[in-house]
């Protein structure tokens, strides 16, 4: 990127430009209103002194001679220069070298000669009675001084500010773009297929700094993302494959077995191989559509309570059935903003593993409460719990206790629990040993549903 | 029954109809939505089994044009999408019971029974009498034999299922939908352990059990032994 293509320098050059044009501008007004004043003030010093002079020469040429001759003897006025002619045009009185004008009235520029040097004037001419002429001029020398001065002034503010400007444009532009260079490093490393790479931050907490972390964030998130989607493409061709070449298998074996009853066996056991992987599938699109959190579209305000209650009396024959035994401790009129058959699938899942994987005499706890603006549900058991595995990791997608390898099931009942919980701004927690516990609590549905 | 099926995969509709028609049903069958539209408008059916995804004019369409046209027979939807929004959507439009692919065929004819037999208006208040049991939905109560029998509520509802559709095959997901509004698996038997208590309880000092187990496709109860 070259600085003249810098939309940041072309920006701050273009105002840098701006302010010393307008600073042209109005350098050139007030150069010609100082101007004009000056002409005027000096055209009105010279009607007063003539208009003195005549009142002074009342009686006539003579007097006015007279006046002439005591101002210049006085040297009172050295700006000024005097000069009386007669009718025919010799001088009558007055030092001044410069040709009078023959008709009456100002002279802006009238040229004259001072210690032999040639100098311009401003005058007035005044016909007097019997030819006479008298002609009062000022030496333009101040109003040049001052017109100089001025121009040399703005001309240098000009020049400055130009240059001001362009020095300021360059500097942001260069700040601008290295600032930029390291959001566009990041992103050409990540093109390139360093995904860990991370804008670098200046830690000053300026503009950048937080677009840059807003840019980490996003990477983050997106890493998760692909992580997510990375970690299922591998989980499905692994956990998919060990059952495909099982249902391959066991139909070559059919295909291969003359007793009629074998072969009727085998494809008995093909056909349940083919229902679980469709399981699994279906498991997975369902994760997959909770975790899209499209579910939320559809959240309404619930009745938890009863939800919850509902599931527990539906596990109740069939935990008591097994030697195991319930405890519900539910608080009543527990509202919730939420999807009420995602979370009846959740208990559910959790539920269907007290029955699956504890043996006989373990207790199964249901536990719900609100506390202000959390509601609590716990789902506990003081079974064996998971050994040495009880952790967060649980909740990922095909992971299962080593223990329970051998009991049905695909390792996506808590990726599923996971998913609905984090769809409901749940935190999720499996407790420690002894026993296994899923512990959530719910924040902001529970704020919603009371609205 | 005369029943249509309306389904482009040329597989599955003729297992569809083969399957129904060893039922003793007759079939019609129809690959396009536009075509099975004015089937259903010509002919006469006691009930429809419709796939959600056809050529044409797609299921959900269908069944809204179905009953646009005040034409109320019962329709069984069936699809590949299992998503939770999906089903909604199914129901919304009409359908009057929705079965996700893939499908044992027990369990679409179970649901093509219990549409076709179900009555135009279901009466809440009238008892449901099978043998010697009555059940009174109104006021909850069940009898044997003029003897009460005291059924917790899920029990009471699973009955008054089974007695609904008395002569029909009721299946285990149909039981979790109707009575639990499960529209999932739960891998614990819980609609078995309802029923093994309910059968108990209305057992007790009876000889005959009047809720037969059909293996691998649900439970039946018979009007007469």
């Amino acid at each position: 990127m070259t600085l003249a293509r810098s939309a940041t320098f072309r920006l701050v050059a273009l105002v840098g430009l701006g302010f010393a044009l307008a600073t042209l501008a109005i350098g050139i007004i007030a150069f010609e209103a100082t101007h004009e004043a000056l002409e005027l003030q000096l055209d009105h010093r010279i009607a007063i002194e003539t208009q003195a002079l005549l009142d002074e020469g009342s009686d006539g040429p003579e007097g006015i001679a007279a006046a002439i001759r005591r101002r210049e003897a006085a040297s009172t006025s050295a700006s000024l220069g005097y000069r009386l002619v007669g009718p025919t045009g010799q001088t009558v009185a007055g030092a001044l070298d410069a040709a009078v004008p023959h008709t009456p009235g100002y002279v802006e520029l009238l040229p004259y000669s001072a210690h032999g040097e040639q100098r311009i004037a401003q005058s007035l001419t005044t016909a007097l009675p019997g030819g006479y002429r008298l002609l009062v001029a000022a030496d333009r020398g101040a109003i040049d001084a001052m017109d100089q001065g001025l121009l040399g002034l703005f001309l240098g503010a000009f020049g400055a500010l130009l240059i001001l400007g362009i020095a300021a444009a360059w500097a942001v532009g260069a700040v601008t773009h290295r600032r930029l260079a390291r959001i566009d490093q990041t992103a050409r490393a990540i093109i390139g297929g360093d995904f860990s790479r991370r804008v670098v931050l200046s830690g000053k907490g300026d503009e950048f700094d937080r677009v840059g972390e807003t840019i980490n964030l996003m990477l983050d998130r997106i890493g998760k993302l692909m992580e997510n989607l990375r970690q299922v493409s591998s989980d499905v061709a692994h956990d998919l494959r060990t059952p495909l070449t099982r249902l391959l298998n066991r139909l070559d074996d059919a295909m291969h077995e003359r007793c009629a009853t074998r072969q009727h066996t085998a494809i008995a056991a093909a056909a349940h191989e083919a229902a679980e992987l469709l399981e699994v599938f279906s498991a997975l699109l369902r994760i997959a559509e909770v975790e899209g959190l499209a579910a939320q579209a559809r959240f309404q305000r619930i009745d938890l309570s009863h939800a919850v209650s509902d599931v527990a009396e539906a596990f109740r024959p069939a935990i008591e059935a097994g030697g195991r035994q319930l405890f519900a401790d539910i608080e009543p009129d527990v509202a919730l903003h939420g999807d009420r058959r995602l979370l009846q699938q959740m208990l559910t899942n959790l539920l269907d593993n007290a029955v699956q994987h504890t043996p006989k005499g373990t207790v199964v706890r249901i536990r719900l409460r609100q506390s202000g603006d959390v509601i609590r549900l716990a789902v506990v058991d003081d079974g064996p719990g998971a050994g040495e595995n009880q952790g967060q990791g649980l909740f990922d997608r095909f992971v299962r206790v080593d223990r329970s390898r051998s009991s049905p099931g695909h390792g996506l009942g808590l990726a599923m629990v996971s998913a609905i919980a984090a769809a409901h701004a749940a935190d999720a927690r499996i407790s420690p040993p002894p026993g296994f516990g899923v512990h959530f609590a719910f924040t902001g549905s529970a704020e919603r549903a009371a609205l | 029954m005369r029943i249509l099926i309306v389904e482009d995969d040329a597989d599955t509709s003729r297992y569809i109809a083969r399957s129904l028609m060893e039922l003793g049903h007759q079939v019609a069958s129809s690959s396009d939505g536009r075509d099975a539209l004015f089937q259903a408008t010509e002919g006469t059916f006691d009930a429809m089994v419709i796939d959600r995804m056809l050529p044409g004019l797609d299921g959900l369409a269908l069944v809204k044009a179905l009953r646009a046209a005040d034409n109320t027979t019962p329709v069984l939807m069936l699809t590949a999408l299992d998503g939770i929004a999906d089903r909604v959507e199914g129901l919304d439009s009409g359908a009057d019971d929705y079965l996700v692919k893939p499908f044992a065929f027990s369990e679409l004819a179970a649901r093509v029974h219990a549409l076709g037999r179900r009555p135009a208006t279901t009466s809440e208040q009238a008892h449901l009498c099978v043998g010697d049991i009555v059940l009174d939905p109104y006021r909850r109560a069940v009898t044997r034999g003029g003897h009460k029998v005291a059924l917790q509520p899920r029990e009471f509802a699973v009955l008054a299922e089974l007695m609904r559709h008395a002569g029909r095959i009721v299946t285990r997901t149909m039981l979790l939908e109707r009575v639990w509004d499960f529209h999932f698996d739960p891998r614990t038997n819980i609609v078995e352990t309802h029923v093994s208590r309910l059968r108990s309880k209305l057992n007790a000092g009876f000889d005959r059990d009047p809720i037969e187990t059909v293996r691998g496709a649900g439970y039946l109860m018979r009007d007469a032994p």
